[in-house]
């Protein structure tokens, strides 16, 4: 038994990187990987999805991913994520931007059902100045991500692609919820990939890792989601939570960009109601935040390990 | 009294409409849908308020003695709405705190209020009960108070069942 925290939506699909193409999953393989982690509720749950000859049946694990995510956008939805990354993308544009009112397309990482950016594009928070793109390696979820935008005739776009591609292209790349489903040397290459020329900063929101994290999840999920598969991963996402160091150090992979977490201390839960984002600036952007920032520049944390270390 | 016990139940209904349709919806304007929702659980449960109601007049006229069971009722009421008073007035300051705190310190109202105070929900609906049933004679006590704390925990899942089983179909609103 490995004791490793598994998130059930993380081991249910797999995507080729490169071409996109879904690949057969095994559900035998899936509840080893759970059964040597100990993890008996989720094999239980992955048990309940129908196989077809052994492999987990690709329309009903779409079918569940799709519920899931929509269960999940009510809790993002409570959590008011779309103005807290609007509060944070308004001074970030406005200190990478060169000249006022320059077009910057900003690309949200593995946005599932694309939230955040249906949000913003329905809110007009961040003016009309801006591109805004979804990716997602799951296809299922960005063709549902069209369909709400299109329903709602909202100006976005969502792609098929993979976190790690670089094909999209973007000034300001953002996510929510992402980093923690990056596991060792998988979050360092991830901010690698914004070691791009067009790359000017990056806002990545994630659960703040705390003790009592996992249990803010399980009373939050139980209340909030139906299924068992979200309220599972809900709590496991709580411990897989990065610390303020690990994300920071790992955000050194991205290069020349100033870094820093952005959340009043004040308002710092011991419960994993809150999420912060790191944020990087390119150069000495960082700089032009802190200007634009104002007062909420003291904000702006940087661990002093890192900043010992710190680039930009 | 009745009067309170009846609005807390509507309240209540219309906050377990919300629930029930929450989270099948991914649309961004979700206004209308959400009024809908609400309005759903207002009707369910108020529908089982009626029954409830037509019950307990009727046994009031029939008794041997009315004014008697009124009494006993009424007092099984007062000791109910004891327990629902606080809990319902702690639900409206974390409503109110959440749409009127600026953006983190409405976050703390869900988890510390809105959040445990649904999952305490069930627990103060039986307590209610219990306490109302809590030094009654008869039988007419124990059984409202059983179908009215039964009544107000059907309410959300029997709208999540009519309305709500399956994802909100995607169209354009309005």
């Amino acid at each position: 038994m490995t004791g490793e925290c598994l998130e059930i939506s993380d081991l249910i699909t797999d995507c080729d990187p490169v071409t996109g193409q879904r690949k057969p999953v095994s559900s035998t393989s899936v509840l080893d990987l759970l059964g040597a982690a100990g993890d008996q509720r989720a094999a239980r749950i992955v048990a309940r999805i129908p196989t077809h000859h052994g492999v987990l049946d690709e329309r009903a694990v779409d079918t569940l991913l799709v519920r899931v995510h929509t269960e999940l956008q009510r809790l993002s939805e409570e959590l008011r994520l779309g103005e807290r990354m609007a509060e944070a993308l308004r001074p970030l544009l406005a200190a990478i931007r060169s000249v006022p009112d320059e077009p910057i397309r900003i690309v949200d990482v593995g946005c599932g059902l694309g939230y955040v950016v249906r949000w913003l594009a329905a809110t007009g928070a961040l003016g009309p100045q801006t591109e805004l793109v979804g990716v997602d390696l799951n296809a299922a979820l960005v063709a549902e991500a069209e369909r709400l935008a299109a329903a709602e005739g909202l100006h976005c776009q969502f792609r098929h692609a993979d976190a790690f591609g670089r094909a999209i292209g973007g000034q300001l790349m953002i996510s929510t919820g992402l980093l923690h489903h990056l596991r060792g040397s998988r979050l360092a290459e991830f901010f690698a990939c914004h070691d791009q020329p067009d790359v000017r900063a990056f806002c990545h929101f994630d659960i703040a890792a705390t003790r009592l994290a996992p249990l803010g999840a399980r009373v939050f999920h139980q209340a909030r989601m139906r299924q068992p598969l979200g309220r599972h991963d809900g709590v496991a996402s709580a411990r897989r939570a990065h610390s303020d160091a690990a994300l920071l150090t790992a955000a050194r992979s991205a290069g020349d960009f100033g870094l820093a977490l952005f959340e009043p201390k004040r308002h710092a839960s011991p419960f994993c109601a809150t999420i912060r984002p790191v944020v990087g600036v390119r150069g000495d952007g960082m700089d032009r935040l802190r200007a634009q920032l104002g007062r909420r520049a003291r904000w702006l944390r940087t661990p002093p390990e890192v900043t010992t270390q710190a680039v930009g | 009294m009745a009067a309170f016990l009846v609005g807390v139940a509507l309240l209540d209904g219309a906050l377990a409409g919300f629930r029930a349709a929450a989270g099948r919806s991914a649309l961004i304007g979700k206004r209308h849908y959400n009024l809908v929702a609400g309005r759903r659980g207002v009707t369910c449960s108020a529908a089982l308020l009626l029954g409830l109601g037509a019950g307990l007049g009727i046994y009031v006229a029939v008794s041997e003695n009315p004014a008697v069971s009124l009494a006993g009722l009424t007092a099984a009421g007062t000791r109910m709405a004891a327990v629902y008073l606080p809990y319902a007035l702690i639900v409206l300051a974390s409503l109110a705190g959440y749409f009127a705190l600026p953006l983190r310190a409405s976050s703390w109202t869900i988890l510390v209020g809105l959040g445990p105070l649904t999952i305490a929900r069930p627990f103060v609906a039986i307590a209610g009960g219990a306490v109302a049933v809590w030094h009654s004679a008869g039988f007419a006590v124990p059984v409202a108070a059983a179908l009215a704390v039964t009544g107000v925990l059907a309410v959300e899942p029997l709208v999540h069942w009519r309305y709500y089983r399956d994802l909100a179909p995607v169209q354009s609103p309005g």
